[in-house]
């Protein structure tokens, strides 16, 4: 079992946290396209931290689950929080300005995917991605 | 008890299993009598009341191993779960009906008996599903490799053009291998047109139209054209009565038009040659 | 810690080759640069080549839809080329589509493109 997290603070820990995932998936063997969704996934992840909540972390996990053998992404921040989790959801949505990707973008990256999220005490994010 | 109850199963073994043949091809699943010939299901059934019968003498091990066995088999021969499930409440019946009938239970021992023979099928019936339910997931996630490996070839017929067959139903998993055989093969072929001929794929609903259009606009992003062949007269009836806006992708609906109109944008076209 | 993107000048057209792993800084930058060289060059074609590139997240799409509209915008026709299959899946399943934008498999059919589209 191996954990690695890193902290995200500013603009760089962004790729720091992509790089470190991208190495992990690589590790674990993963195709070229799953690595890109992987990548692209804890980039967005990263990123909402960065843009929403100030600092947070992203923690990367392999796990293992009978004979499925996979990465879990978790994303946890002390921000603000999500006032309406169902509106962030939907394609579209978006309150920086951005593509509107977001949060539904990751969900169809990844395998697994579930938030939790209070407003005034943070966010935690956790998606898994499987090896096929 | 137990052993009243064990011998009077075994002496009495002929006519249950006949009773229960009977009763069973009554009460059961159509499907499960259909799914075999008569000879194949007086085999079977005896097999099950075998089964049964053994976890009186075997072992706890010995027993599962039975199970396991006889459920794989069962799971090949297309018998429902019910089948299983029904046919340990009417052996229990028959069971108790003969030995009320042949004055070896009374009303004082009644309670007894019911408490016995529910300890003894209890368990069976925990094991027998356990090893039903195992048997049928293998089998279902071995069909879904299977499923897997009817992928989807990507053919280059001419110097920039490039064919993807469909055939058979589209899930979301499927689609997703599809797309990065479809991206992997545009690239390396160098195809500048690739046509995905949809002739075999049996039902176009707004999913998998979403995977077309989403195959589609993947292709434009490498750098290649997409279009649609074999868009049958009834595919065009549901695309359009469900609404789906398939626009900004081009289609046709045989595969020659198909050819040609990729021929015309790569500056080529087809001509006969006078001899 | 910031890097520029080299920006080519070929012609009326500017070639542009992203070989590294774009950051935030150095995409916005890059945007900035490509819009002054248009500009200085009255470039008519732009072609941005993303052949080492493998993965691009939604603010990199974002700059880069971005700067495509600007360079319309100026005048100039921009096509993208080399894009990796499991960047353009991961750019569809993110729900980006960058529509309006040509796109070409390498360079060398990129800038063919550009040609045709700009009547030469």
């Amino acid at each position: 079992m191996m954990d690695s997290s890193v902290k995200i603070i500013n603009e760089w820990d962004i790729v720091a946290a992509r790089q470190l995932g991208r190495n992990v998936a690589k590790e674990l063997g993963f195709g070229t396209v799953d690595q890109a969704r992987i990548t692209t996934a804890i980039s967005e992840l990263a990123r909402n931290i960065y843009l929403y909540a100030g600092q947070g972390e992203i923690t990367i996990e392999k796990v293992e689950n009978g004979a499925k053998k996979g990465m879990t992404i978790v994303s946890r921040d002390e921000g603000p929080g999500i006032p309406d989790l169902r509106k962030v959801m939907e394609d579209g949505f978006s309150t920086s300005g951005g593509l509107g990707a977001g949060l539904p973008g990751v969900k169809r990256l990844m395998d697994e995917f579930s938030i939790e999220s209070t407003p005034g005490e943070g966010t935690l994010i956790q998606s898994v991605k499987w090896l096929r | 008890m137990r052993k009243k109850i064990f011998q009077y199963v075994q002496s009495h073994n002929d006519d249950i299993l006949n009773e229960w043949i009977e009763l069973m091809r009554v009460e059961a699943d159509e499907r499960a009598v259909q799914a075999m010939s008569d000879h194949m299901f007086v085999k079977t059934s005896s097999e099950f009341i075998q089964l049964v019968m053994s976890n009186f003498s075997d072992s706890e091990e010995k027993f599962q191993e039975r199970a396991v066995d006889f459920s794989e088999k069962i799971v090949r021969l297309g018998w429902p779960l019910a089948m299983i499930t029904d046919g340990l409440r009417v052996f229990s019946k028959i069971v108790e009906k003969g030995m009320k009938e042949s004055g070896e239970i009374t009303l004082e021992d009644y309670i007894e008996f019911t408490t016995e023979i529910n300890s003894w099928i209890f368990p069976m019936y925990k094991t027998i599903t356990e090893a039903y339910t195992t048997s049928w997931e293998r089998t279902v996630s071995l069909q879904k490799i299977a499923l897997q490996e009817l992928s989807a070839p990507l053919i280059p017929v001419f110097e920039k053009i490039s064919v993807m067959p469909l055939v058979g139903t589209i899930d979301t998993e499927r689609a997703k291998q599809i797309m990065e055989n479809l991206l992997e093969g545009v690239v390396s072929h160098r195809a500048e047109v690739v046509l995905i001929d949809i002739t075999g794929v049996p039902v176009v609903d707004t999913m998998v139209a979403h995977h077309i259009i989403q195959a589609a606009e993947a292709v434009r992003l490498v750098g290649a054209k997409c279009t649609i062949v074999g868009i049958r007269p009834e595919i065009a009836q549901t695309i359009v009565n469900l609404g789906i806006n398939l626009e900004d992708v081009t289609t046709t609906s045989t595969m020659k038009k198909g050819v040609e109109q990729a021929l015309a944008a790569t500056s080529r076209q087809i001509v006969e040659v006078q001899e | 810690m910031n890097m520029r993107i080299p920006i080519l000048k070929l012609h009326d057209c500017l070639l542009i080759s992203i070989q590294w792993e774009l950051d935030d800084q150095t995409a916005l930058q890059f945007q900035e640069d490509l819009l002054h060289k248009i500009h200085e060059t009255s470039a008519r074609g732009v072609v941005i080549d993303f052949t080492s590139i493998d993965f691009i997240d939604s603010f990199i799409a974002k700059v880069l839809g971005d700067v495509i509209s600007m360079s319309k915008l100026m005048g100039a026709k921009v096509v993208i080329t080399g894009i990796q299959p499991a960047v353009a899946i991961t750019l569809i399943e993110l729900g980006i589509r960058l529509e309006e934008v040509m796109t070409a498999l390498d360079l060398e059919k990129g800038l063919e493109k550009l040609q045709r589209e700009l009547g030469d």
